[in-house]
Order: structure tokens, then C-alpha cells, then sequence
């Protein structure tokens, strides 16, 4: 489906937290505790981000002592650091991200230095691009296709082996019969059609129902 | 100095600063068991609120009037469902606990844990340390009704230990402590009648005074009597994820979040057995030139009012120093103009200095100072050298890691001074980043044996775990001046309970109440 499809784009930022408190807790104790709240969540409120591929949040809070003679370095801010692997350009990918994650870039940045002059998406893509650090590094795992067809493909991978297996050894008259029910309810070329959701990280998590298929 | 980088707000407070026997003179250690792991992590993120952080108080205005703290046993992490591999990766004295370690610390005969409180009977069962003081009593209870109204909310899942012997019986839910008062005023003393916490540590972040630095520092070539004899230990001494004394990370559980800014804590509570101790200073100091009162001061190091005897031989030299330093005090705080105040402090800071600015290249026989008197033996101030000039690279070579932050308060009251039953002693708490090199390796090495200073079996006087037959040698200074022989000392100090605890970040106390500790 997508066999010379283009590398995905990445993003790594690192944005400053400011040092300081709000009551009887740092920025950063506030920001960690935030981000490690979305673990409890069923669903990141990443997923609704279009065509994001994998994305990561935490805490760089000091640069690591190797243990003498290596020089102690200290930095002068704790970051927030936000990396992704996305399909398309940059500015698309933002402006997604602005529209149906807002709340949560909110929570995240709340406390990184300059934020509170982020009103709306074109100050948000400003300093988006004011954080950017060079990407050496990707994700190993997805290609740059987009992440609807990569979401099918992988439903239809996960499909098409279960289907396999339940039919082993069946006449080739029923298997044809079976597979072509099964192409009807999987619907390979539609990209609406039954696939997985974004965000899903288990396959019982599984949303869209393909009871159809299993039937 | 920089040490912006320590994260006050993250690490829990009594660790970088000290509250105080002054400005929290009263103090309760309650001890929980988990019976139900939601509802134990429900309590611990209930009490986040509440905690008290490193954050220094810049003003007396700025003071809370209590304090709340929390630490973990091993049996308290396994129970709040922290993953096996981070419990795997705890040290094996922390994962033991104290009274496993019985035989290492000395704690037999009377000190034995089957005498212990019956509160430490079961020790699986100790799971939640926590720690409130407080200015006043009035706070105190206030924060303690709080805590009760918390743990209403769990029922019969989260349970408050019984079991601590108090003045009022056995069966206290808790462990009082508070400083001695005199005309009503907190006092440093503890029961045996000494100035105690005078010198901890002090490391890079310390908070409090840089005065402290003189003595609680590490030593260098220098003057002692100067901030040039001395230099602030690495914070990875005393607080987990900070360089070391080794220049490099202390070992520390993983993951590292669950460590960093963390520390581990020895909770000990030590008779006093006050009459042994009057009766023997009384009888042997008969024999003993200086009296009674020097002889107390010979098994200290210190005399009573807190003068070191390196600098302060005789009693009439402590005195007077120790009435020149209180003169010093009160003026300094009743000047009546700024500049008046600010020469009153300094003058007294001055003088204070003398309280632990010195060490022992001049009393390198222990003449004055004898080599097993206890604040020599607890810190050696590079006395370890023995004076051959450059032994190791620097003085404290072999005592720059064996430091221990000292955090207790007296307990309960001296009813009959002649008596050894009671409820009385020293809630001791030791705050250190390795339990077994730290505080350990002093209990067993430079407590209850004596050879790091030439003295074979010997024990600490006053803290040793004596058999009845044993000796302490007050050093001599010559013919005119024998040697002495203190003969079969008695057990003044007797272990009545204790526990080692892992002391979290805020953090990592959040991570644990949440259940999102991943060691992966």
C-alpha cells in the first residue's frame, strides 16, 4: 500500500519550564505531574492529533553526572521536551495539533517560559519553531505514509492472519465464499471503512467493531 | 557556591535544613500498616498536601506552624505494589530492615528486639513512617486531628500502629518526642544532661548558617578554626541522584525518578538509662581528678554546656566560654539598633565558631580529648592521620563517607534521676545516602569497636552496647598525669525500636500513590 512512501517528519523541541512555584509546588513538579496523569487515561489526548505516528513527552531535569573527571555541568532550566514522528509538513501538522489537542497544549506548556504569550495558532507555530532542536534520531516503527493508510494496513494484517487461521484446511469452495464476506467487511480500499483507531496501544482496545469479520 | 541545581522543592524537608529543637521543640512519629493497596495509595496521595518541602523559610513569618513528613519501609513499598524489580534494586540492609540487622548493630541483651515496644514487635507490619512537628503542642494536635480525619476515610484498610510505650502505658498510637524545656524555653540538652546536636554535617546545599560549615564540613589542611580548614561534603552523601564523596552517583534504586531527590532514614529510639549513668559519673568520678563533671566531659568530648574539650581542657575555661557564648547570645538579640545588632551577631557567630572549629592535630594522643570519646569516634575530623603529615591524599579520607545528618529530639521526662526505668531517651534519626556504609559501618566500627583508633574492643562510653566488664582509657599526658581507667562501664544507651525507611522526593511519592512507578 505504501511501499516507497516518504521518510516521516520529525519534531524534537525542548521548552524551557520556568523555575519557580505555584503554591507549594515547582512548575516542573506541576508539569511531571500532569503528563504522568495521561498515563491513567484509556486514550492519549495525542491520538486525536492527525497523523501523528508515535510522539513522547517528559522531563529533561539536569543533564546526567558521568562520574569524575567528567566536567559537572548543571542546566539552567528543567525542559519539557516533546518529540513526534508525523505524516506531512510541519505548519499542517501544527495547526492539527492546535485544533484538536488544545486543551492539552495548554496543560503541557502551561509553565514553559514564554508560553503565556501563545494566544492562537500563529503564535503557537511561532514558538513551536523558537523550541526546535535538530532531529537525529527517529522512531523505528512506521513509515511517512499517511496514518490512516498505515492504520488499515495494520488492521487488515491483523485480519487477514486471524482469517487464515479460522480457515485452515476448509474447502476451496467455502474459503472462497469466506474470503469474499471477508473482503466485504473489511473493505481493503476504504480508508473509513473498519480499521483501527489512533491511540490504541492493545489490541483489546480495539473500537472499531469488526464483530462482521470475526462472525 | 552554586547549588541552584538541588531541587528544594522536591526534596522532603528535615533532609537540607533541620527544623529545629528551637523552632519545632515538639514532635510525633506515627506508623502506618496497609492492609489494602487502593486505599494505601488513596491515603499517601492524600497527604501530598500536606508535606513539607526543602524550601527554605526566609523569614520567622514565613514558618509553618507544623510540619508533615513520610517515609517508606521496605514491607511499606512492597505494599503499595511497587514493581519487583524496582523493591530488587533497594539495598539489602534497607529490604532487611533494622532488626535483621540486630547482630551488626550491636543490639543484644537489653537492647535486643524482643524488649523493643511492642509496636516493633511485628515489624512487617511498619510500612509508613510519618513525622509532624510542630512550634506548638496547640499545632501539633491540629495537624494530627487532620491526619486522623484522612485516615477516617479508609476505614480498616489503612491502619495507625498502636504499641509505643509512653508515660501513659503501652499501647500509645504514637511516638511523642519534644526538646527538654527549662522556665519553659526548648533547650539543646538531652537526658544524660548534655548539649547534644551541636555539629552535622555540612554538604553542598546545606541551608542554615555557612558558619556550620566549621566541623560539619570535611577537612583540609587548613585552620579548623577558619572556613579554610574545612569544605562543604558532596550532597550525593546525604541526598539520592547528586555527586558523591566518590565523584560520582551514589547507587540508588531505579527507576531514577523513583530515587532522585530521595534519601534513606534510621529511625532508632535509645533509652536513657539516666541512673546508671548519674551513679557511675558519680562513684568513678571520685577517683577521677576534675570530678564527676570532668569525667563526663572526657566521655563526651564535649563538657555538658557543649565546650569542646579539644579547645576547653579545664572546667573553668568550658564555663567561662560557655557564659561568655550566652552573654553573647542574649545581647545579640536584644540590641537595640541595627548597627548594634549586626556587631552583637557577629561577635557571637564569632565565638560560636568555637563550638566546632577545631580538630585534633594538636591533641593527636588524646590528652585532652580522649581518643575514645564519642563525638571523636562519631566524627573524626581527620583525625584518622594519626599526624604523619599526608597520610592520605586528604584528612578525612577515611571518615568523609561514614558522615550521617543527625534529625531526633529527646523524648518523655526524668521522673527519679537515680532510676533507669522510664520513658526516657532519644528519638535517634539519621539521615544518610547509604544505610550500611553510613550509619552502619559507625554503629558497628566506631560505636561498639574501637580499633580505626588504636583501641582494640573498645566501645563508645556513652553509646556502646556494654557488657558490664568493659573499659574506656582516658588518654594521659605524661607521668604527673596517668592514664585513667574507666573499669566495667554499664550500658547507658539501651535500643528500645527502630526501622530503616526510604525517604522519597514528592515526586516519587506521587508516582508510588499513583501506581505509575515503571522501572522499565
Amino acid at each position: 500500500m505504501f511501499g516507497n512512501s516518504p521518510q516521516p517528519t520529525p519534531l524534537t523541541l525542548l521548552s524551557p519550564i520556568k523555575n519557580g512555584c505555584s503554591g507549594d509546588q515547582s512548575y516542573v513538579s506541576l508539569t511531571r505531574a500532569y503528563l504522568q496523569s495521561l498515563n491513567k487515561l484509556p486514550l492519549s489526548p495525542m491520538a486525536a492529533v492527525p497523523n501523528t505516528f508515535l510522539c513522547r513527552f517528559y522531563i529533561l531535569n539536569d543533564v546526567f553526572f558521568e562520574g569524575s573527571p567528567a566536567r559537572e555541568d548543571h542546566l539552567q532550566s528543567k525542559y519539557l521536551v516533546f518529540c513526534s514522528n508525523f505524516h506531512g509538513d510541519l505548519e499542517t501538522y501544527l495547526r492539527g495539533f492546535w485544533q484538536h489537542a488544545n486543551e492539552h497544549i495548554r496543560s503541557a506548556w502551561r509553565y514553559c517560559v514564554g508560553f503565556d504569550a501563545v494566544n492562537d495558532v500563529t503564535d503557537f507555530i511561532a514558538y513551536i519553531k523558537k523550541c526546535m532542536v535538530k532531529t537525529t534520531f527517529y522512531f523505528n516503527g512506521s513509515t511517512g505514509a499517511p496514518l490512516k493508510e498505515q492504520l488499515k494496513a495494520l488492521y487488515l494484517k491483523q485480519e487477514l492472519s486471524a482469517f487464515v487461521s479460522r480457515h485452515q484446511g476448509d474447502s476451496p469452495e467455502k474459503l472462497r465464499a469466506e474470503f469474499m464476506r471477508f473482503l466485504a467487511c473489511a473493505q481493503p480500499d476504504n480508508l473509513d471503512g473498519p480499521s483501527w483507531a489512533p491511540g490504541l496501544s492493545k489490541l483489546g482496545e480495539q473500537q472499531t467493531t469488526n464483530s462482521e469479520v470475526d462472525a | 557556591m552554586n547549588t541552584d541545581y538541588i531541587d528544594l522543592d522536591d526534596i522532603q524537608g528535615n533532609i537540607v535544613k533541620a527544623y529545629g529543637r528551637f523552632g519545632y521543640p515538639v514532635a510525633r512519629y506515627l506508623f502506618f500498616q496497609f492492609h489494602e493497596l487502593d486505599e494505601g495509595r488513596q491515603f499517601v496521595e492524600s497527604l501530598l498536601p500536606l508535606l513539607t518541602t526543602s524550601r527554605p523559610w526566609f523569614s520567622e513569618t514565613g514558618l509553618p506552624p507544623a510540619t508533615t513528613n513520610i517515609a517508606f519501609s521496605y514491607q511499606g513499598l512492597k505494599h503499595l505494589g511497587l514493581p519487583t524489580k524496582c523493591l530488587h534494586s533497594f539495598p539489602e540492609e534497607f529490604s532487611m530492615g533494622m532488626k535483621a540487622r540486630a547482630k551488626i548493630l550491636g543490639d543484644d541483651l537489653k537492647s535486643a528486639p524482643e524488649h523493643w515496644d511492642p509496636v516493633w514487635q511485628n515489624d512487617k507490619r511498619i510500612h509508613m513512617f510519618m513525622s509532624i512537628n510542630a512550634q506548638t503542642q496547640e499545632a501539633l494536635e491540629q495537624r494530627y486531628d487532620t491526619i486522623l480525619t484522612l485516615l477516617s476515610r479508609h476505614g480498616d484498610a489503612v491502619e495507625l500502629l498502636r504499641g509505643h510505650r509512653g508515660s501513659e502505658g503501652d499501647e500509645m498510637p504514637y511516638q511523642e518526642a519534644r526538646a527538654i524545656y527549662k522556665h519553659g524555653v526548648p533547650t539543646s540538652k538531652e537526658h544524660f544532661g548534655y548539649s547534644d546536636g551541636i555539629s552535622d554535617p555540612f554538604f553542598k546545599g546545606s541551608g542554615g548558617n555557612p558558619a556550620n560549615l566549621l566541623g560539619g564540613g570535611k577537612p583540609t589542611r587548613g585552620n579548623p578554626a577558619t572556613e579554610e580548614g574545612w569544605e562543604p561534603l558532596e550532597t550525593g552523601e546525604f541526598i539520592l541522584g547528586y555527586r558523591d564523596e566518590a565523584q560520582e552517583l551514589p547507587m540508588a534504586p531505579v527507576p531514577h525518578l523513583l530515587s532522585m531527590n530521595g534519601t534513606f532514614m534510621v529511625f532508632r529510639k535509645l533509652h536513657e538509662n539516666v541512673g546508671s549513668f548519674n551513679r557511675y559519673i558519680q562513684e568513678v568520678g571520685k577517683d577521677f581528678p576534675g570530678g564527676s563533671e570532668a569525667l563526663a566531659a572526657k566521655m563526651a568530648g564535649r563538657w555538658r554546656n557543649g565546650a569542646p574539650m579539644a579547645l576547653f581542657p579545664t572546667e573553668a575555661e568550658a564555663n567561662a566560654f560557655a557564659s561568655e557564648l550566652e552573654t553573647a547570645r542574649v545581647k545579640a538579640k536584644a540590641a537595640a539598633t541595627e548597627l548594634e545588632r549586626q556587631r552583637a551577631q557577629e561577635y557571637y557567630l564569632t565565638l560560636r565558631k568555637k563550638l566546632t572549629g577545631f580538630n585534633y592535630d594538636s591533641d593527636i594522643g588524646g590528652q585532652k580529648c580522649p581518643m575514645g570519646s564519642h563525638i571523636r569516634r562519631a566524627n573524626p575530623r581527620g583525625c584518622l592521620e594519626y599526624g604523619v603529615k599526608d597520610a592520605f591524599a586528604t584528612p578525612g579520607a577515611l571518615d568523609n563517607r561514614r558522615r550521617i545528618l543527625r534529625r531526633g529530639l529527646p523524648y518523655g521526662t526524668v521522673t527519679d534521676p537515680t532510676s533507669d526505668e522510664g520513658e526516657h531517651g532519644i528519638i535517634f534519626m539519621a539521615i544518610n545516602a547509604s544505610i550500611e556504609r553510613q550509619f552502619e559501618f559507625v554503629q558497628q566500627q566506631w560505636i561498639n569497636y574501637g580499633n580505626d583508633f588504636k583501641l582494640a574492643n573498645e566501645k563508645d562510653p556513652l553509646l556502646g552496647n556494654h557488657h558490664g566488664n568493659e573499659d574506656f582509657i582516658i588518654q594521659g599526658s605524661g607521668p604527673d598525669n596517668p592514664p585513667f581507667f574507666c573499669r566495667n562501664i554499664p550500658r547507658f544507651v539501651t535500643t528500645r525500636g527502630g526501622e530503616y525507611f526510604f525517604v522519597p522526593s514528592l515526586t516519587a511519592i506521587r508516582m508510588i500513590a499513583c501506581g505509575l512507578v515503571d522501572p522499565t
